[in-house]
C-alpha cells in the first residue's frame, strides 16, 4: 500500500496500474476518452444490452466511462480540479482493479459494434482492450486469459501444441491427401525455401480440427501453388489481441514474420482466423514496431483468386444446402474483409443467403475477445448468444459459414444452446468440398494394386481395436470395416463397460464417442488415460457432435491421437485406424511418449 | 426595461467570453496535442478504392449522414432532436453579434421568424433531452452533473435566446447576455467543448477504417 494525494491509501496494483495507463496513453485514445458526450447513442449496438433489458452495466458508454473516470481525474484538469462535478475517480484497491476486470473482460467481446455506431467516433473496444492490458500487466485478468497467455509466451502458440505434434499433424494430413488424391506428389511442404506463398494456421486446426489443414493442402496442391508451411512460428493467432498485452502481440507476429523471412518467403497466407487476420495482418506491425517486408493474405482471398484465375476447379451442386454467413468482427468491422468470403460462397454454394445485420454491421458470435477462454462468464456469454440465435434461425438456412475458429466456437456453442439446428463450417471446408478433382489417367497395374491392398490389409491383421458407441449402427458398420480388415473387434455401448474391457483385454486402439448416455466419452478418455493397465492404449475419438470437444480437451492428460467427426466413411475410417496403429507401434504418439 | 449602459455591459461581457473561451481552447488542443500520435504500420486492406484520406474525410462527414449508421438510421427523431439542438445553438450564437451590431438586420420579420424558430425548436429538443436524460435508465446511468448541468443551462438559454430576438432590451436580453457569458465561460471547461475532439476523433478513426477498407461503409445490396 502507498497513500495518494488524499491521503487515502492506494494498493501496489492500483498504484502501478496508474503508473502504465500513462504510458499507453495515445492521441487516438485521449481523444476517445475525451470525446464521449454521454448521448446515449451506442447504447443498444451491443449485444449484451440488447439480451440484459435494464442493466446499465452493460452499456458502452458505462463500461468506457470506468476508464474514462480514471483518465478525467488523472490527466485531465477539469476532473483533477472538480472531480464529483465530471465524474472523476481513481482507483485504489484490488476490489476496485477487480470490477474493472468484471466490466472489461467479462461484459464486452471488444467487437467494435458501437465503436461504429457513435457518431463521435469513440473507439470505445480499443481502449477496452488497452484496459485489459493494463489490468494483465498487475496481474488482474481472469484465469483463462493467465493459462492461453502463458501457453501462447512459453510454447509459441495458444493451444501448447508441441512441435512434434504440430509435424504429426502436417505429415499426417499429407499422407491422407497422397491417398485420397492418389498422388505421390500431394504432400505438404514444411520449410520449403523461396515458396511463393507460406501458410500459417490457427493451432485450433491441429488440435480440433486437422481436416480444414488437410483442405487448405488440396486447394493449394490442386492449384498448382508454390507453398510451405514452417515448422516453427506457425501459429497466426495471438492472444495478446484479446489480452491487450502488446508485447505478447508484438512478440507472437514477431516469431511469424521472422520465419517467413528466414524462409525466403514471398507472402504470408493466413487460414481463416478473424482474429489472427487482423493480429498477423494489421495489428502485428505496429505491436512490432517493424514494416513487415512481405505480402500478407487471407486464404478466403487465396482460393477466391485461385478460381477466378481458373488455377481450381469448383461444382457448386456439391453444396446444395440453404446457407448464411457470419462476419467474424476482427475480419468486418477492422479489416474490411467481407465482400470476398461472399463472392467466394456464390461461387462455390448453390444457396448463399445474407444474414441481417451483416458486414460491419454484423453481431459478434459472443465469443469474440478471448471469451471462450474465460469460462466464469460462460453463463453471460451465453445469454447474450440470444441475439446471434436470432439472426440465425430467420435467415432458414442449415448452414452457416464463417472465416473464423473462434466464431465456430462461439457460434456452434450458441446453436446448441438455443436449438437453432444448423451446423456450422468454414470456407475452406466448402471450397474443398466443390473442388473439381481432375482425373488421373493413371493406371496400376493389377498386381500391384493387389499387392498394395494386401499390404494395408496386414497392418490391421490380428490387431484387436474395443469400438466405444452407443449406436448399433455405427457398431455394426465400424466393426465390419475393420473386420473385412483383418482386425479384431471389440465393443462396448456405455462407458463404464468399455474401461471395464480395456482393463482385462489386450487392446491395440479404441474409437471412442463422445455423447453416450452414462459415463460420456469425456469420462472414458480421462479414466483411460489415467489407468496404468490403459494409459498407453492409442484413442481415437470418432464423434458427431463438435460442440462437445471440449469433453475431451479440457481434460489435462494427454490429448487423443486421432479425431473424425462422423459421418466417417469406410476409406477415412481405415486410412486413421491404421495410421494410429502405426505410428504406435513406431513408438510415435506424442500422447503415448508424454504420457 | 434595462439601461442601455447596463445592456451594453452585458453584450460587451459576452463578447469578452468569447476570446476567453477562445484562449482555453487553444490550451486545450495543446493539452491533447501533447499527446502523441499512434503509428499504423500496416499495409492497406480491404477494398482497393479507399484508403486513409478518404476514410478520414468520410469519417468527417458521417454525422451529416444519418443513413450510414444503425444508430442514426434507426432512431431519426434523436438525430433530427441532434440537428435542431445544434442549428439551435448556431442562432443563439449569431444572436449575440447580430443584437448589438445589426440590430436593423436582426428586426426583420424574416429573420425573427428564422431566429425564433430555430432557437425556439433548440428549446423544445432541449426539454425532451432533459426528460430522456432523466428518465431513461440508461441516460442516467452515464450522466454526470456535468451533463446534467450542460443541458440545463443551454435549454434555459434558448429559453431567454427566444425571447430575446424580440429585440425589446428587455430582462429577457439582459439575461440572455449574462448567459451568454456565462455559458462561453464554462463551455472550454464542460462536455459541451466535445466538438473541439471531434475533429481529432473522427479523423484518426477515419484514417484507420479507410486504410482498412471499412470506410466507406459497405452495406451491401439487399440490407435490410
Ligand atoms: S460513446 Fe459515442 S455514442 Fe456512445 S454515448 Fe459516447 S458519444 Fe454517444
Ligand atoms: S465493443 Fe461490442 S461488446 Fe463491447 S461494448 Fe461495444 S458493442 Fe458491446
Amino acid at each position: 500500500m502507498s497513500s495518494n494525494s488524499n491521503g487515502k491509501q492506494r494498493s501496489h496494483k492500483a498504484e502501478m496500474l496508474l503508473e502504465r495507463f500513462g504510458k499507453k496513453l495515445n492521441r487516438q485514445v485521449a481523444g476517445s476518452l475525451v470525446a464521449c458526450v454521454h448521448c446515449g447513442l451506442c447504447t443498444d449496438s451491443c449485444h449484451y444490452v440488447q439480451t440484459n433489458p435494464g442493466d446499465v452495466t452493460y452499456a458502452p458508454a458505462y463500461k468506457a466511462d470506468r476508464l474514462r473516470k480514471i483518465f478525467k481525474r488523472h490527466h485531465d484538469w477539469t476532473g483533477r480540479v472538480f472531480p464529483w462535478w465530471v465524474g472523476a475517480k481513481s482507483v485504489f484497491t484490488d476490489e476496485d482493479l477487480e470490477e474493472l476486470k468484471d466490466i472489461s473482460f467479462g461484459k464486452c467481446t471488444n467487437c467494435r459494434r458501437c465503436t461504429i455506431n457513435c457518431p463521435m467516433g469513440v473507439d470505445f473496444a480499443t481502449f477496452n482492450r488497452m484496459l485489459r492490458g493494463m489490468l494483465v500487466s498487475v496481474g488482474v485478468m481472469p484465469e483463462g486469459v493467465a493459462v492461453v497467455s502463458k501457453d501462447q509466451w512459453e510454447i509459441g502458440n495458444q493451444m501448447g501444441v508441441l512441435k512434434e505434434d504440430y509435424i504429426d499433424t502436417i505429415e499426417w494430413m499429407s499422407e491422407e491427401m497422397q491417398i485420397e488424391l492418389d498422388d505421390e506428389t500431394a504432400v505438404i511442404p514444411i520449410d520449403k525455401e523461396n515458396a511463393d506463398v507460406v501458410y500459417s494456421i490457427n493451432p485450433r486446426e491441429v488440435k480440433y480440427d486437422p481436416r480444414t489443414i488437410s483442405d487448405a493442402a488440396k486447394i493449394f496442391h490442386l492449384a498448382g501453388e508454390n507453398w510451405t508451411m514452417p515448422s516453427e512460428g506457425w501459429d497466426m493467432t495471438n492472444f495478446g489481441l484479446f489480452s491487450g498485452d502488446d508485447d505478447l502481440g508484438g512478440a507472437v507476429s514477431g516469431m511469424l514474420y521472422d520465419k517467413v523471412v528466414e524462409l525466403k518467403g514471398k507472402k504470408l497466407v493466413i487460414s481463416e482466423c478473424g482474429h489472427g487476420y487482423r493480429s498477423t495482418r494489421c495489428e502485428g506491425p505496429n505491436w512490432a514496431k517493424r514494416d513487415v517486408p512481405f505480402e500478407m493474405e487471407s486464404s478466403v482471398i487465396t482460393m477466391l483468386r485461385f478460381i477466378k484465375e481458373g488455377r481450381i476447379k469448383v461444382d457448386k451442386s456439391r453444396n446444395p444446402e440453404p446457407i448464411t454467413f457470419h462476419d467474424s468482427c476482427n475480419n468486418a468491422r477492422s479489416c474490411g474483409l467481407f465482400e470476398e468470403p461472399r463472392e467466394l460462397l456464390n461461387l462455390v454454394c448453390e444457396d448463399f443467403r445474407e444474414m441481417y445485420p451483416n458486414r460491419v454491421e454484423g453481431y459478434c458470435c459472443t465469443g469474440g475477445g478471448g471469451a471462450m477462454s474465460m469460462s466464469e462468464y460462460s453463463g453471460r456469454r451465453l445469454k447474450s448468444a440470444k441475439v446471434k440465435a436470432d439472426q440465425l434461425k430467420a435467415t432458414g438456412a442449415k448452414i452457416v459459414a464463417t472465416s473464423c475458429h473462434n466464431c465456430v466456437d462461439g457460434l456452434s456453442d450458441c446453436i446448441k444452446h438455443y436449438d437453432v439446428g444448423m451446423e456450422v463450417t468454414q470456407l475452406v471446408n466448402l471450397v474443398a468440398n466443390a473442388l473439381i478433382i481432375p482425373e488421373k489417367p493413371v493406371i496400376v497395374p493389377v498386381e500391384k494394386e493387389a499387392e498394395k491392398v494386401v499390404a494395408e490389409a496386414a497392418k490391421l491383421a490380428g490387431k484387436r481395436v474395443l469400438i466405444v458407441d452407443d449406436e448399433p449402427d455405427i457398431l455394426t458398420f465400424f466393426s465390419t470395416v475393420l473386420e473385412d480388415n483383418g482386425a479384431e473387434i471389440l465393443t462396448a455401448t456405455d462407458g463404464e463397460e468399455a474401461v471395464q474391457i480395456a482393463i482385462k483385454e489386450h487392446i491395440d486402439l479404441v474409437t471412442l464417442d463422445i455423447n453416450m448416455p452414462g459415463k460420456d466419452g469425456g469420462w472414458v478418455f480421462e479414466k483411460l488415460r489415467t489407468t496404468k493397465e490403459t494409459q498407453t492404449i492409442p484413442i481415437c475419438i470418432i464423434s458427431g457432435k463438435p460442440e462437445l470437444r471440449r469433453l475431451i480437451y479440457e481434460r489435462s492428460v494427454p490429448a487423443p491421437d486421432g479425431y473424425l467427426d462422423k459421418p466417417v466413411d469406410e476409406d477415412m475410417l481405415l486410412r486413421n485406424v491404421r495410421k494410429i496403429i502405426e505410428l504406435a507401434e513406431r513408438g510415435e504418439l506424442a500422447s503415448i511418449s508424454t504420457s | 426595461m434595462i439601461s442601455h449602459e447596463a445592456m451594453h455591459l452585458a453584450e460587451s461581457l459576452a463578447h469578452y467570453a468569447l476570446i476567453v473561451m477562445a484562449l482555453v481552447y487553444i490550451l486545450r488542443i495543446r493539452w491533447f496535442l501533447g499527446f502523441v500520435a499512434g503509428k499504423e504500420r500496416q499495409a492497406p486492406t480491404g477494398a482497393a478504392d479507399t484508403n486513409p484520406k478518404r476514410g478520414s474525410n468520410y469519417s468527417l462527414a458521417i454525422i451529416a449522414m444519418p443513413w450510414v449508421m444503425e444508430s442514426t438510421r434507426t432512431k431519426p427523431f434523436l438525430y433530427l432532436q441532434f440537428v435542431l439542438f445544434h442549428l439551435g445553438v448556431v442562432a443563439g450564437i449569431t444572436l449575440s453579434f447580430t443584437i448589438p451590431f445589426a440590430a436593423e438586420f436582426t428586426a426583420l420579420p424574416i429573420v425573427q421568424i428564422i431566429f425564433k424558430s430555430l432557437i425556439g425548436a433548440a428549446f423544445v429538443v432541449g426539454v425532451i433531452r432533459i426528460i430522456r436524460r432523466i428518465g431513461n435508465i440508461y441516460m442516467r446511468a452515464i450522466s454526470t452533473p456535468d451533463d446534467h448541468f450542460a443541458l440545463w443551462l443551454l435549454t434555459a438559454w434558448f429559453g431567454f435566446a427566444y425571447f430575446a430576438v424580440s429585440m425589446d432590451g428587455g430582462m429577457a436580453q439582459y439575461i440572455y447576455f449574462w448567459m451568454t457569458m456565462f455559458f462561453l465561460l464554462y463551455v472550454p471547461f464542460s462536455k459541451i467543448s466535445h466538438y473541439l475532439y471531434y475533429p481529432f476523433t473522427r479523423h484518426y478513426f477515419g484514417k484507420s477504417m479507410g486504410r482498412r477498407g471499412v470506410y466507406p461503409i459497405r452495406r451491401g445490396p439487399a440490407a435490410s
